[in-house]
């Protein structure tokens, strides 16, 4: 049902490249003020001054200990951020579904119930083997939605959306069904099954990267198939684009990225679905450009997320996947509106 | 089947389908329903009898009817007062209120999916019973803070869809997301007021009958009390409206004025529901269109969407109760899983015939 307004590749206009290069500016300057907001601010006061001096290494060793520790979960909620988004543009491009999202169509949650199950039942430790186990997880959701979710008649974007938090909500409860019977394998598990960055180091961060690259190099070679695909089908055939193996390979890509992000931070929602809203508002049409600036701002939604997690309420933490859903869901409120008929 | 007993005695054969008592009153009954409702209450309580008796602590049959007319003593008596006679009271209580609010939603926004778990209203009443419990204990009652959340959940859901209750697809979208939000409320009272408990969490998130009280069972027992009078006005108005707005209108049931009485009195079940038992998911959804699917008849069956919730209630109490798989495990993940599976299926099952 969505109306894709396609800009035909080589005929920007030089004012709209020059709006995108400025947006995409503007887009890494806050990247880099969420990345600064994110080493600055924790749940025990720090000053920038206090950063500063840990930088040069003149700061005391309790200081250096306090920001030191906020690196990691800086790095996780960049890698984080990026895959959610970069995977949520995907799947709304390849569905032309405004409401596609890996958080809202179970894909996440997919992914989290494989992970779960092979901790508990099979004895799976590390960051490594959560990334192999979210993958069958989150293929097996994600086709699974595509089943129940399919209607006869074309697609209907509310069928898939319903499918997947029917999906979802039956994960869930298997979930909570197993952590909560098994409280000391899940000890470490507690605040991933919200989806939390913090408490994780760089191993976690090392066993996602391989995941994290393949999705995103795949995304970024398709950027040009998806403008195709954008034509509809017939269209896209002629322009030499393979619609199958396009969808195939995008949707291969998203859930790359889904499941990479759910083993190393939990099932976050929302990220996937707010980021491509913002990015097509800013960037148009064009999937190479929405995919890029996807790679930006979802890092800095992700860090924004998890500053306000951590300073709202002081010393404890709030786990960045509630923070995203306060700021995500009103996304998909925002996106109802726009919805047509019984779409 | 009385109908033609109460009309032979008087030696004039009533209409078909009717109970007749005295030639003054003539009341529409289905066979199929009074079959269905006596089928339904037998199951209830054998559900019951089997949450009293079975188990380690459970009371032996041979001494179920003697505690049950008083005679109860040492375990026996503290397992039916304290233990499970509350919890049994309550689960029924709650599954007719559910039951009862998911048909009377449904039948208003005439879709299956409009129904209070879906659209988050649950969700919506769970929050705001959360944060009466956790954040202002004392000042605001439980009761109280689930009605405001539903009543704030529904208001949003009403404003961000644009057209109300009408559109079925905008309502179950704008739902899951304002459903989403309520949930990320009641984490975050969970983790700001009791910080690590993950029984607590899951109780407020998914709802649950542990350790319920006498005093959560006459909460329960009131809210139906005063609300059923209610409903029982406004179901034939509901009957007559599911013919469509035109025909309603013409035959005199204002569809507008039907509609807003119906959500106002399902809001109301429900929050009392979730503040006895947390935003147990999926029986609001399931009952009715189990109901539906027994009897095969039109109109919002709102007597059997009662029992089956109460039904449903109980069973999934039992399970919770007695299932040796996973230990402890509350209420509302087991309605959540089983519920689900019963959504995907309905999904399933209306592609085939084209509808949504």
């Amino acid at each position: 049902m969505a109306t894709v307004t396609h800009v035909p590749p080589g005929s920007a206009s030089h004012r709209g490249t020059a709006r995108r290069v400025f947006a995409m500016i503007a887009g890494l300057a806050v990247l880099v003020l969420a990345v600064a907001a994110s080493v600055v601010f924790g749940s025990s006061t720090t000053s920038v001054g206090d950063v500063a001096d840990v930088l040069s290494g003149t700061a005391d060793a309790e200081i250096t200990t306090i920001v030191e520790s906020r690196y990691p979960r800086t790095a996780l909620g960049v890698l984080a951020g990026l895959c959610l988004a970069v995977a949520g543009t995907l799947m709304q491009g390849v569905t032309r579904n405004h409401l596609a999202e890996p958080g809202l169509l179970g894909i996440n949650a997919g992914a989290s119930a494989s992970i779960v199950t092979a901790t508990a039942f099979w004895g799976a430790t590390g960051s490594t083997a959560a990334m192999w186990w979210a993958l069958p997880g989150a293929l097996v959701a994600g086709v699974a939605v595509q089943i129940i979710g399919s209607s006869g008649s074309g697609r209907s974007q509310v069928r898939l959306v319903l499918a997947g938090a029917v999906l979802s909500a039956v994960l869930m409860a298997y979930i909570q069904a197993v952590t909560l019977t098994k409280p000391q394998v899940f000890d470490s598990y507690r605040y991933w099954v919200v989806g939390a960055l913090g408490g994780r180091d760089f191993d976690v961060l090392l066993s996602m990267l391989p995941f994290a690259g393949a999705g995103l190099l795949l995304a970024l070679l398709l950027g040009h198939s998806l403008n195709a695909l954008a034509l509809g089908d017939a269209t896209a055939a002629s322009l030499g684009a393979n619609p199958w193996a396009v969808r195939t390979g995008g949707l291969f890509a998203a859930t790359l990225l889904s499941a990479a992000a759910t083993a190393a931070v939990g099932p976050i929602a929302f990220v996937g679905l707010a980021v491509p809203h913002i990015v097509r508002a800013v960037v148009g049409a064009d999937f190479r450009w929405q995919i890029v600036f996807s790679a930006v701002a979802g890092p800095s939604l992700m860090l924004a997320a998890d500053v306000v997690g951590r300073v709202v309420m002081r010393p404890q933490e709030l786990m960045v996947g509630i923070v995203t859903a306060f700021v995500g869901a009103p996304a998909l409120l925002i996106a109802v509106r726009r919805m047509r008929g019984n779409a | 089947m009385t109908s033609t007993q109460a009309g032979g005695r008087t030696g004039q054969s009533g209409p078909k389908g009717f109970l007749v008592v005295r030639r003054a009153v003539a009341v529409p009954v289905r066979r199929v329903s009074v079959f269905t409702a006596l089928a339904l209450l037998a199951l209830i309580v054998a559900g019951s009898v089997a949450t009293l008796s079975l188990g380690r602590l459970g009371i032996p049959l041979a001494e179920l009817g003697e505690a049950l007319t008083g005679g109860a003593e040492g375990k026996n008596a503290f397992v039916l007062e304290r233990l499970r006679g509350p919890r049994l009271v309550v689960a029924m209580g709650t599954g007719c209120a559910l039951g009862l609010s998911g048909a009377l939603f449904q039948s208003a926004t005439r879709n299956p999916l409009g129904s209070p778990d879906v659209i988050g209203l649950g969700a919506g009443a769970g929050a705001g019973a959360a944060f009466a419990a956790l954040m202002l204990p004392g000042t605001v009652s439980v009761p109280l803070g689930a009605l405001i959340g539903g009543v704030l959940a529904m208001a949003l859901v009403y404003v961000s869809t644009g057209t109300g209750f009408r559109n079925p697809a905008r309502l179950v979208v704008a739902g899951i997301g304002v459903a989403a939000i309520c949930a990320a409320v009641t984490q975050y009272v969970v983790y700001a007021m009791k910080r690590d408990s993950a029984a607590e969490l899951t109780a407020y998130v998914n709802g649950s009958l542990d350790s319920r009280s006498w005093e959560d069972a006459t909460t329960i027992g009131l809210v139906l009390l005063a609300v059923v009078p209610f409903t029982a006005l406004v179901a034939r108005r509901l009957s007559v409206g599911e013919m469509g707005d035109d025909i309603s209108q013409g035959l005199g049931a204002d569809p507008r004025s039907t509609k807003t009485y119906a959500v106002v009195l399902a809001i109301v079940l429900s929050a009392g529901a979730v503040s006895v038992a947390g935003p147990i998911a999926f029986i609001a959804l399931t009952a009715p269109q189990i109901a539906k699917r027994i009897t095969r008849a039109s109109g919002p069956h709102l007597l059997l969407a009662s029992l089956t919730g109460a039904l449903l209630m109980v069973a999934a109490d039992l399970c919770a109760q007695q299932l040796p798989l996973f230990e402890d495990l509350p209420v509302g993940i087991y309605t959540m899983a089983i519920g689900g599976a019963y959504l995907g299926y309905l999904l399933t099952r209306e592609r085939r015939k084209g509808a949504l």
